[in-house]
């Protein structure tokens, strides 16, 4: 009888611990409201009550004055004492210095030499600006070409960015959308500004200007054009804005496409634990497993290339210091990514960048960074996006109704699955898995991310299109 | 039915506390010191050439060429680009630029125009370089003074190391108490400060795999060089790491061990670290309870400081190529670290609070060893080298210290380690202590108090 009792009270207790354990599960898991959030804070300098807001749209050319080429090729000419790397070391410890060496001297003797062209280049694509919360941001503003306009279905497209990359990554996509292309009905007025803090826009000048805040401006910034219900599609930052913007706003999103595809709520993240063992329940093929799985391999990957997430987290402004003051060092910082994000077969190979997407692109993106001595303002973004109040906003775990499509290349930083995303995008329409490319994908294939993209505006039945 | 129960429920009690106490005995026994090739050369490639290592040691001028200081006042000379500071913000995001623009302005307008004082200044000790495994290492010899032996003082030889972003200059005004004799102490001591391989005048490595055990073997191989067959370690940093290695992996050569940042990074110090989250009381002393700030506190430290280690152990070329011939960013990157980790208070203080401890003039001789010898991206390297499995598997933390120990600890350092944590690592641990005050620079910032306690554990060791 007594172990009768002895037996009773383990079950109890067992019992108690597993319904705890539901409880904080559950806790932890459910879907959350959206939070209630300001969409007219002022984000500009001095205070609010004194703010006379400008709603006018003015015109936008890059013009960049002689002397600040001379001045930059001038820093370059400089003898630099880079660091020999060490024995059989090519990229595996950052950005090789011999690399870095031809690179600069590419840029000083070749790049500088034609900057007319590239300028040209930069000014091919109307470009304004307009004050939104204080903030003055740039945009490219491309309509669909007249063509395109008579014969297909237009609709407002919000193009975002990320960190390092600027509205430079945009330019072989952006004719791409707004042209008339023989693989859908549809053409694009493309909308594509600087992030605030990015490129020709400004920055905020308080903390607290989070992901959140950056979904609230680009928001009002499509309003400010007229545009009441537009598409969003962005990559890194780009993509978590817009995973923002949707959730937030809801009622301006006709449909959100992502070329990274994260997902970072703790229901999303048990979900990745149960899929690196019981994968096949929940990946349509198992030739996508690499994409995903094992988590512990993504993680331990994450840890090797995270180092500049963590010190631009904590440390902005230093690191934002130094490398204001040294194009060398923002060449180096910069192209390390895209040497990295070009695929494994290439990431050791000197001629990865030249290969995957040519000198001048990846140096006219690298231009913007400079000429506007953005780096800073740039990287404090991380630091506002890791802060409690951001965090505290858990945007991941609220769902949105918005039709979503998501495209994964093969060598972006990890995406989740279906499975995962179902939880906040219950509308998910499109989900497209390559077996190729990289972070970069607009810049490295752009015709297959509009293809990708295209194809998800198709899914959506706008105009009566049947599920295939 | 319910005997047979119980009976399991016992045999699997039993299993458990075996397995679990055989593991215990595993994790509490002392590791094995591990091989490693005391004459591995780590210079650059010879090709055909058979190394000949070339002993002499010779007098070391650290004169700067004078085109190197007139090109950094051009360069400190430009218009400065720097952003803005954001609202209200101190050092919460890193260096303040408009501490940063105060820097930069005493550094061209009167620091460089004394630039010939400085450059006297740090000639004041003796410098000298030999060549140790390929690699020319730099190092200060400072000897007592002639009194020393006339007042009786027994004279013991000190390896003393630096760490990141540290120099030798940091012992400046620390060397010449060590070497002076005083009432406090029946020991005076003959300095050797190097500079570590890869960090000011010292050559970094050419080859991967030149982490803190092999520097250890490079320092005491250095000590034997100068004819020191027996020595006491000081260090903090990565001096500190470094001079744990010498002492597990040389015992015959080092007669004591002092350090400013005792840490035990063997299995068992790992956990008893964790235990300590939830039993605080089992391993630290009341009284100093706060010096501990429990998980939550070592996570967010981890978290908040350890981004530029994040990055210089896995990117060393990218950042340190960032920062070569960038006087202004190595200036802000490296003092970051004398205001944080002086005081974390100190985030909150418009200017970083980079003068209450220190000078202008001090701080910016520091950046200036590591701007004239253009070794940032050899400094970086000491974390890539030894931040990894091959090196963690040499466990050397695990092999214990058998010489006397002495760890002090001042309040403000990044972590501490209490003594219940250090036991395995440091058995014959004779000397520990805590200061109120003092952050992770003491011998910069306090040498008066740093000497106190190491000449007050070398007397406690009676060597």
């Amino acid at each position: 009888m007594k172990c009768l009792i002895v037996f009773g009270v383990i079950v109890a207790v067992f019992g108690a611990f597993v319904g705890y354990g539901y409880l904080v599960f559950s806790e932890l898991t459910r879907p959350l409201p959206k939070p209630e959030f300001s969409d007219s804070t002022y984000w500009g300098p001095g205070e609010a009550k004194s703010y006379v807001p400008d709603k006018k749209i003015y015109e936008f050319r890059l013009d960049v004055p002689q002397a600040e080429i001379e001045d930059l090729r001038q820093q370059l000419n400089r003898t630099l004492r880079l660091a020999e790397p060490l024995d059989g070391i090519s990229f595996e410890y950052g950005f090789n210095s011999y690399a870095l060496d031809q690179f600069v001297e590419y840029w000083r003797d070749k790049y500088l030499t034609k900057w007319d062209e590239r300028q040209e280049l930069f000014n091919k694509f109307k470009q304004y600006t307009t004050e939104i919360q204080g903030l003055n941001i740039h945009f490219i503003r491309e309509k669909a070409s007249a063509e395109a306009a008579a014969k297909k279905h237009v609709y407002p497209l919000l193009l975002l960015h990320g960190w390092p990359g600027s509205v430079r990554e945009f330019y072989d996509i952006i004719p791409m959308l707004t042209n008339d292309q023989n693989v859908t009905d549809y053409a694009f007025e493309v909308v594509a500004p600087s992030l605030v803090g990015y490129g020709w826009s400004d920055a905020a000048t308080r903390p607290g200007f989070n992901a959140a805040e950056m979904a609230t401006v680009m928001r009002n910034l499509m309003l400010r054009l007229g545009h009441k219900k537009f598409f969003i599609q962005g990559g890194d930052w780009g993509s978590i804005i817009g995973s923002n913007l949707a959730t937030l706003y809801p009622e301006n999103v006709i449909g959100y496409h992502s070329n990274m595809c994260v997902l970072n709520s703790p229901l999303a993240i048990l979900k990745g634990i149960y899929g690196t063992y019981f994968s096949e329940k929940i990946i349509p093929s198992r030739f996508f497993y690499d994409h995903h799985f094992p988590v512990w391999d993504k993680y331990a990957d994450l840890l090797r290339e995270s180092g500049y997430f963590h010190i631009q987290a904590t440390k902005p402004d230093t690191i934002g210091a130094a490398l204001a003051t040294s194009p060398v060092g923002l060449a180096a910082y910069i192209l390390e990514k895209f040497q990295y994000c070009t695929n494994p077969g290439m990431q050791q190979d000197f001629g990865a960048i030249v290969t995957v997407f040519g000198l001048e692109p990846v140096l006219d993106n690298l231009m913007v960074y400079y000429l506007t001595n953005s780096i800073t303002t740039s990287v404090r973004f991380y630091a506002e996006n890791v802060s409690k109040a951001y965090r505290d906003l858990q945007l991941d775990r609220v769902p949105t109704p918005v039709p979503m499509g998501c495209s994964r290349f093969r060598y972006d930083l990890p995406s989740v699955t279906d499975w995962q995303l179902r939880d906040k995008f219950p509308n998910l329409k499109h989900s497209m898995y390559f077996q190729q490319g990289s972070h970069f994908a607009a810049m490295e294939m752009p015709a297959m991310l509009y293809q990708d993209f295209t194809a998800f505006v198709g899914k959506i039945g706008l105009h009566g299109e049947k599920p295939k | 039915m319910s005997n047979v129960f119980v009976r399991f429920l016992i045999g699997g009690l039993a299993l458990l506390v075996a397995v679990g106490y055989k593991n215990y005995r595993d994790l509490a026994a002392p590791g094995k010191r591990p091989d490693l090739d005391n004459n591995a050369y780590w210079g650059p490639k010879l090709g055909k050439q058979i190394y000949k290592e070339n002993k002499a040691i010779l007098p070391y001028d650290i004169t700067v060429n004078p085109e190197v200081i007139a090109d950094l006042k051009s360069q400190l000379s430009r218009p400065l680009k720097l952003q803005e500071p954001l609202e209200g913000v101190g050092f919460e995001y890193g260096f303040n630029a408009n501490e940063l623009r105060q820097v930069v302005k005493y550094w061209r307008d009167t620091y460089l125009t004394n630039w010939s004082e400085r450059e006297q200044y740090l000639k004041k000790l003796d410098h000298f370089q030999t060549e140790i495994q390929g690699l020319k290492i730099h190092f200060i010899h400072a000897k007592p003074s002639k009194e020393a032996g006339k007042q009786g003082k027994k004279v013991l030889p000190l390896l003393l190391m630096h760490g990141w972003p540290g120099t030798v200059r940091e012992f400046y005004d620390f060397i010449p108490l060590l070497t002076t004799p005083s009432d406090k102490s029946d020991y005076v001591f003959e300095v050797i400060a190097p500079s570590l391989p890869g960090y000011g005048w010292s050559q970094g490595s050419s080859k991967t795999g030149f982490g803190v055990a092999q520097v250890a073997v490079v320092m005491r191989n250095l000590m034997l060089r100068l004819g020191f067959e027996k020595f006491l370690v000081q260090g903090g940093d990565w001096g500190s790491l470094i001079g744990s290695n010498v002492a597990g992996l040389f015992p015959e050569n080092v007669l004591g061990y002092h350090s400013n940042m005792c840490g035990n990074n063997s299995p068992m110090g790992n956990l008893k670290l964790v235990l300590s989250f939830v039993f605080p009381s089992w391993f630290v002393d009341g009284q100093f309870a706060h010096f501990y700030r429990g998980a939550g506190g070592l996570f967010k430290t981890i978290m908040e400081e350890m981004g530029y280690a994040h990055i210089q152990a896995t990117k060393p070329d990218t950042v340190g190529n960032a920062l070569i011939d960038n006087p202004i960013g190595l200036a802000s990157y490296i003092l970051e670290k004398f205001s944080t980790w002086t005081n974390p208070a100190f985030m909150a203080l418009p200017d970083g609070g980079l003068t209450k401890r220190f000078t202008y003039d001090q701080l910016l001789d520091n950046v200036m060893i590591y701007y004239v010898t253009n070794s940032i991206t050899t400094s970086m390297r000491l974390y890539s080298e030894s931040m990894n499995k091959a090196q963690s598997s040499l466990a050397v933390d695990s092999v214990p210290i058998t010489a006397k120990t002495g760890c002090t600890r001042f309040a403000h350092e990044i972590a501490h380690t209490p003594d219940a944590i250090l036991a395995n690592k440091f058995p014959n641990l004779v000397h520990s202590t805590y200061f109120e005050d003092g952050g992770h620079f003491p011998a910069f910032e306090l040498p008066e108090q740093l000497y106190a306690d190491f000449t007050a554990f070398v007397q406690k060791a009676d060597l």
